[in-house]
């Protein structure tokens, strides 16, 4: 049954072959069951006519003989052109006394009729005989008598509701049995509808929607066991998140208090040369901790189906939000392209932190006077571009990897940014990608994907 | 100036109030949301500071309570939460601004003034950013001391900057609150006062200095010394 997958095909099929053997078992059952009906009766119509004949038997006056005695009005039934029935009255040894035949035959060629009280047919011109043996005592003798029938007579119908009964009762039950598929197919449907439902809301479940489960209501019982089990799944998934959300949660504030209070004390100091060495350890070591708190949550962040965002005011916060540190540091910053929203499929504030250290990147390696451009454009894209060294083609992948940097010496360089772009990149179905500035420099570019504005 | 300061870290909380002590704030601290609710009826302060994190109840729980009872003092939020979907959480419930931890103090201090300039608040009357200020209600400015003319589009145009003064102003807020609704907006309205604004800081000897921020606005930066 490997071949079909639905159970609804199953049933289908299995279903095609049961009606071909019933369409084919039936009607013979049903005939059969019917030609033993009919026979039983006709056969009972025989016995009858045979009492009827007994009843013009009558003993000879001297004894040890019969005479049979029909009256005239009762002739035509047995002799002529319109006779019905055949009869023959034989003695206890089997001799033919009187018969309708003209040949003197009894009507069963059984040579022993005391043993067969309703014999069956014979072939007798070409038409089917059926009959009667009926023991009558008359007087302290025994005799037998035998009535037939001609199947093929005219006015004997019996026989052929039977033989019409076959192809039409053949042409009913096909049709019937179609209609029982169709009405099996609907209600297997609907059997399986909650399962289509349940299937439905499973393929609504996200990380952003873990506490979603599958109804157990109105499901086939076949099948409770089998939702309960993936609901359990579900439970333990959605633990497994909660714990990923706490974890990041509390490393965010066991990280950032003793680095708050050791700020905190810095800054509350006396102006000394150690003060400003040790404030800049600080904000270098928070910016780490900021981007590895970004890379844990990042890794568990699903954006979410409907959601979008106007990514020029993206760039626009993004390169606001940078602009003191360009300016503090003796670079200029621009945002160009396009000036009315461009609306992408995805979460504002994922890609603001995309932006921001593509931005942090680029201004990192622009010499002091050089311009940090940020470029959006309709189709989802935003291009940084920076007035550095640009990045050598071998080093163009292994770039966005986490902790890579080009130059280790080189204090304040980091590689976690560019991990946290790559990573929000592929959170939105997006890419990351860097080339070389025409005229020096690097073009570092976004790819979003475009969608409606809500 | 009287600010409260809500951060149950006691180390944390003792630095907080020296710092702010050092620019002129006194600061009341607590540990907890309940204790706080205790300072706050017993007196009013010019702001609060409140850390999200707190021992008995959450700390958006206890804002949102404030805010609830028509209380708008100032609140800046302070918090070691800055996931990707916590960022505006802060300040949909009520706050006023809101700083990740760690933070310089200088910031601290910077962010509670601001809060306070605010029309309205205690500090509103005069704007200070490096040897500039502001009289916002004479109208009069002044650049290291000495008074200096200025026209009444470039004083508005020097006290939206000043009042953010290190942050970048979108162009649109000068367009809006310059011309309102009217529309009836030169496209480069906004640059040529600001040039002229520019170089009347320069002419004046101030040390803060406009830069332009090509396709998002203006920022107020305070020269480096060495400048």
């Amino acid at each position: 049954m490997t071949r079909f997958r639905s159970i609804v095909s199953r049933v289908v099929a299995l279903h095609i072959v049961a009606i071909g053997v019933t369409s084919i078992l039936m009607p013979l059952a049903l005939y059969w069951l019917l030609y033993e009906a009919a026979n039983g009766l006709h056969r009972d119509a025989l016995r009858a006519q045979a009492l009827t004949i007994a009843s013009f038997l009558h003993p000879t006056a001297g004894g040890g003989g019969v005479t049979l005695d029909i009256p005239p009005e009762a002739q035509p039934i047995y002799s002529g052109d319109y006779a019905l029935y055949a009869y023959a009255i034989l003695d206890s040894e089997g001799n033919v006394l009187f018969t309708s035949r003209p040949d003197d035959a009894p009507l069963s060629a059984k040579k022993d009729p005391l043993t067969d009280d309703s014999f069956t047919r014979r072939r007798s011109k070409g038409a089917s005989l059926i009959g009667v043996n009926v023991p009558r005592a008359i007087g302290d003798r025994l005799y037998w008598i035998q009535v037939g029938q001609d199947l093929a007579h005219r006015d004997v119908i019996i026989d052929d509701i039977v033989a019409s009964f076959l192809p039409r009762v053949a042409w009913i039950t096909f049709p019937i049995l179609l209609l029982l598929l169709l009405i099996d197919i609907l209600i297997f449907r609907r059997a399986l509808d909650p399962v289509r439902a349940a299937s439905d809301t499973a393929a609504s479940i996200g990380p952003t929607s873990t506490y979603v489960r599958l109804s157990e209501q109105s499901m086939p019982t076949e099948v409770v066991p089998l939702v309960h089990a993936v609901n359990q799944a579900l439970d333990r998934l959605e633990a497994g998140f909660r714990a990923q959300r706490e974890f990041t949660a509390d490393m965010a504030h066991e990280l950032r208090t003793p680095l708050a209070i050791m700020r905190a004390r810095v800054d509350t100091m006396d102006d000394q040369p150690p003060r400003r060495s040790l404030e800049t350890d600080i904000v270098n070591m928070t910016r780490t901790v900021n981007q590895v708190l970004d890379i844990a949550e990042l890794e568990a962040f699903v954006v979410d189906g409907g959601s979008q965002a106007d990514l020029q005011a993206v760039c626009a916060d993004a390169v606001a939000f940078m602009a003191p540190l360009a300016v503090d540091s003796d670079k200029t910053i621009a945002l160009t392209g396009v000036e009315t929203p461009v609306w992408v499929h995805g979460h504002a504030e994922a890609l603001f932190r995309a932006v921001r250290n593509l931005v942090e990147n680029a201004i990192r390696h622009t010499p002091a006077g050089g311009t940090i451009e940020v470029d959006v454009a309709a189709d989802g894209t935003v291009r940084v571009l920076d007035e550095g060294p640009g990045v050598p083609a071998a080093d163009r992948e292994t770039i966005f990897q986490r902790f890579w940097r080009r130059d280790r010496a080189r204090p304040g360089s980091r590689g976690l940014g560019l991990a946290i772009v790559t990573r929000v990149a592929a959170a939105h179905g997006g890419a990351i990608s860097v080339e070389d500035r025409p005229g020096g420099g690097a073009v570092f570019t976004l790819r979003l994907q475009p969608s409606r504005p809500a | 100036m009287r600010i409260l300061v809500v951060e149950d870290n006691a180390e944390l909380v003792a630095l907080l109030a020296k710092g702010l002590a050092r620019s002129g704030f006194s600061a009341d601290a607590v540990g907890n949301a309940g204790d706080a609710e205790h300072s706050l009826a017993a007196m009013r302060y010019a702001a609060i500071v409140l850390d999200l994190g707190l021992p008995d109840q959450d700390g958006l729980s206890l804002l949102r309570s404030i805010r609830g009872r028509g209380d708008s003092t100032p609140v800046l939020v302070l918090t070691a939460r800055d996931g990707v979907s916590d960022r505006v959480n802060g300040l949909r419930a009520g706050a006023d601004d809101y700083l990740v931890k760690p933070f310089a103090m200088e910031e601290l201090v910077a962010r509670l003034q601001a809060l306070l300039r605010r029309p309205g608040n205690l500090l509103g009357r005069q704007l200070t950013f490096g040897n500039v200020s502001l009289e916002t209600e004479g109208r009069q400015v002044f650049i290291d001391g000495t008074v200096r003319v200025f026209s009444a589009r470039e004083t508005a145009i020097l006290e939206i900057l000043l009042r953010r003064g290190g942050h970048v102003v979108p162009k649109r807020l000068f367009e809006d609150q310059l011309f309102g609704l009217s529309g009836d907006v030169g496209s480069n309205a906004v640059e040529v006062y600001v040039h002229r604004l520019r170089k009347m800081l320069a002419d004046g000897g101030a040390t803060v200095k406009i830069h332009t921020v090509r396709g998002v606005g203006y920022l107020l930066a305070e020269e480096k010394a060495a400048a």
